[in-house]
């Protein structure tokens, strides 16, 4: 589904991503751990489409496309779902808006009617419930005045209702108690599919006890210095990064 | 003397006297007197008219256009059912024989009603003020042919539409005057549609007046529409008595060069008003607009809130000042102003300002200009909105502390629409990040 070589990238001049390597299947997790600057956020953006990061060398193919070719509202209405870590708040254009445009648009894309306003707001209910989100959510502004927890939520809400082929989720654990973290995660497996595939970015092994990976890859230094199981989550948790950057220089 | 000013005086030494003869005298000579403003001047610092100073200009006459090419790229006037829509040519009133009666609303031409009972009117022709912002007044005041004086006796809850139709070309000039007066406890909602005949346009030098007598209220618009050779500039008067609010609505959609002043006065305490500017800069278009607003009571309360975008090579300019006189203690005033940049080569100039004579007051201001925010793009793109429609919605999203203001929903939906066609494409867009 997802094929990156050689990626290397820039942002603001400096070299960040130094010649990534990664092939994700559909069906499979995979996780991509790694100290603080080490790239990770930085490939998920590449990957999503941002303009202002320069890709310098490499390729990546989503489902056989030139994915690099592709500008950033096209990969996404292709099916590639970015979930940011740090959703931005956009007062005066309203979450259910912003929703059934998406929504549209990935369906104009692939030939289809837009979708029945009544059959819509049944589903986005259907959806809040799951991700136990308040009512109030439909008429606020685009994650405006939400918490860390709320926006991390209502990352995972507009994923389950544009059901992606490809979801990168950047950090989505990342300042969740444990309820909200047991209700992204549970929003997270139901998206797992033959049929799809998932990129979790992320700083710790806590997601990973709930979303569990088919592989684990190290990222450090803007490249993937070691890859494994899920039992290399565990291993990094018990013995830190510093331990995988020394394998690094070996 | 500068060719304008000339070809002014000679325009009022072959006009025919009427009623109005010695106020117009004396606005006449003390406007010959001032000449026309300069950068120099506090108000017009923005705006040079060195160009236009160096034109003649001859009278723009009454002549009816043709229906067909007004530039009406606003239709304000189909979609809501109006209690009446009036006409005014090169500011020459134009009024049906049979103008239906309607409940609560008296119109007039302000010359006839001149004629038969002066005193009624007096107290709109203010002495003549050295003000630098009042100089086109003190002109349209000599040179206006006629007027419509609108009088609200009772709450009328359906829109009064002006339509101020510019027609002729460059070398003329038309000064349009209005006057609203609104009496006690009466209320009504007034919108002045400026649009033209064609591109090119007569020099329009308009005036309204508004007076809100205790308890009125009146939501107020000034539409901008005219097409982009237009030149225009428009002054509006707000005197506001005990208890009564206003809603104004300035929003400059239109026109090649665009002056626009509001001075309003909170002259007694209650008195509350609410204005609004939305100022689209587009293509060349240089807007400026000027706000003076004075407290000159004890418990008024004045919001200012003006949002500007500018594309193209368009300027745009929001100069506010809020006045409060000694004793006018307990005012409540709030000036905001916003601006977005949508192109490299726009220009955006806020300025609130705030001169305070009394101890116990709340005056806030605040000012912002910036660009589209790269970071709500891109998560509106990694979604699947195309630009176009990511961009409008953030200029919409902009823009909403002004359109959600409106109350009238066919009027909200035309400007809207006009925008929407005003908006640089995402091509432009996308070089300017």
């Amino acid at each position: 589904m997802l094929k990156i070589s050689d990626l290397t990238a820039r942002v603001a001049g400096k070299e960040i991503l130094t010649g990534v390597n990664l092939t994700v299947n559909a069906g499979e997790v995979h996780a991509i751990m790694g100290p603080n600057g080490s790239g990770k956020s930085t490939l998920a953006q590449v990957l999503a489409g941002r303009e202002d990061y320069e890709v310098t060398r490499g390729s990546v193919t989503f489902e056989g496309q030139d994915l690099l070719a592709m500008r950033a509202e096209e990969r996404a209405r292709a099916g590639l779902f970015l979930g940011f870590q740090y959703p931005v708040e956009i007062p005066g254009v309203n979450n259910v808006y912003l929703l059934k445009a998406a929504l549209n648009a990935k369906r104009k894309a692939a030939g289809e009617p837009e979708v029945d306003a009544y059959e819509f707001l049944a589903l986005i209910r259907q959806k809040m419930k799951f991700m136990q989100m308040s009512e109030s959510f439909l008429t606020r502004g685009v994650n405006e005045g939400f918490s860390g927890g709320e926006k991390k939520r209502n990352e995972v809400l507009q994923m389950l209702v544009l059901e992606p082929k490809l979801a990168i989720l950047d950090e989505t654990d990342s300042g969740l108690d444990i309820d909200a973290l047991k209700v992204v995660s549970t929003g997270v497996n139901s998206l797992r599919d033959p049929a799809r595939a998932v990129v979790l970015v992320t700083h710790y092994q806590r997601l990973l006890d709930y979303v569990i990976p088919d592989q684990v890859h190290v990222l450090s230094g803007g490249r993937i210095v070691k890859s494994g199981d899920k039992s290399l989550a565990h291993e990094l948790e018990r013995r830190g990064y510093d331990w995988v950057m020394g394998t690094q220089v070996a | 003397m500068s060719a304008a000013l000339r070809s002014f005086e000679t325009q009022w030494r072959t006009r025919a006297r009427d009623a109005l003869q010695p106020i117009r005298e004396a606005a006449m000579e003390r406007f010959l007197k001032l000449g026309l403003p300069s950068l120099r001047d506090e108000t017009w610092r923005y705006t040079d008219l060195r160009a236009l100073a160096g034109q003649s200009y001859r009278d723009a006459g009454c002549e009816t256009p043709g229906a067909a090419s007004l530039s009406a790229s606003l239709s304000l006037d189909n979609a809501e059912q109006h209690a009446a829509t009036l006409s005014m040519i090169n500011g020459c009133p134009v009024l049906p024989a049979d103008l239906p009666a309607i409940n609560g609303i008296e119109i007039n031409s302000i010359r006839e009603l001149y004629n038969q009972t002066p005193n009624s009117l007096r107290r709109f022709f203010d002495s003549a003020s050295d003000a630098d912002q009042r100089r086109w007044v003190l002109l349209n005041t000599a040179l206006f042919i006629d007027g419509l004086y609108l009088k609200i006796t009772k709450p009328v809850s359906t829109p009064i539409v002006i339509r101020h139709v510019s027609t002729g070309d460059g070398a003329q000039s038309a000064h349009p005057r209005i006057i609203i007066d609104v009496k006690p406890g009466a209320s009504a909602i007034i919108i002045e549609h400026h649009l033209s005949e064609g591109d090119i346009t007569p020099l329009s030098n308009s005036n309204t007046h508004i007076a809100l007598s205790q308890d009125a209220q009146l939501e107020h618009y000034r539409v901008y529409a005219t097409g982009s050779g237009a030149t225009h500039l428009d002054a509006l008067d707000i005197e506001q008595a005990e208890g009564s609010s206003c809603r104004q609505f300035t929003i400059a959609l239109g026109g090649g060069l665009v002056r626009s002043s509001l001075e309003a006065r909170l002259s007694q305490p209650g008195a509350s008003l609410d204005s609004y500017s939305l100022l689209v800069g587009h293509q060349d278009r240089h807007v400026d607009c000027v706000n003076i607003v004075t407290h000159a009571a004890p418990n008024t309360r004045s919001r200012q809130t003006a949002r500007a975008i500018a594309g193209d090579v368009s300027r745009v300019i929001f100069n506010s000042k809020v006045i409060v006189n000694a004793g006018a203690n307990n005012s409540d005033s709030k000036q905001s102003c916003r601006g977005l940049l949508l192109s490299p080569n726009a220009e955006i100039d806020t300025r609130p300002q705030l001169e305070i004579h009394a101890d116990e007051v709340k005056c806030a201001h605040g000012a912002t200009t910036g660009r589209l925010d790269p970071d709500m793009l891109f998560y509106l793109l990694s979604r699947g909105l195309d630009r176009e429609t990511a961009q409008s919605l953030l200029v919409f999203a902009f823009l909403a502390d002004v359109l959600t203001g409106m109350s009238v929903s066919s009027a909200r939906s035309a400007i809207e629409n006009a925008l929407i066609s005003q908006l640089p494409d995402s091509q432009t867009l996308r070089k300017f990040r």
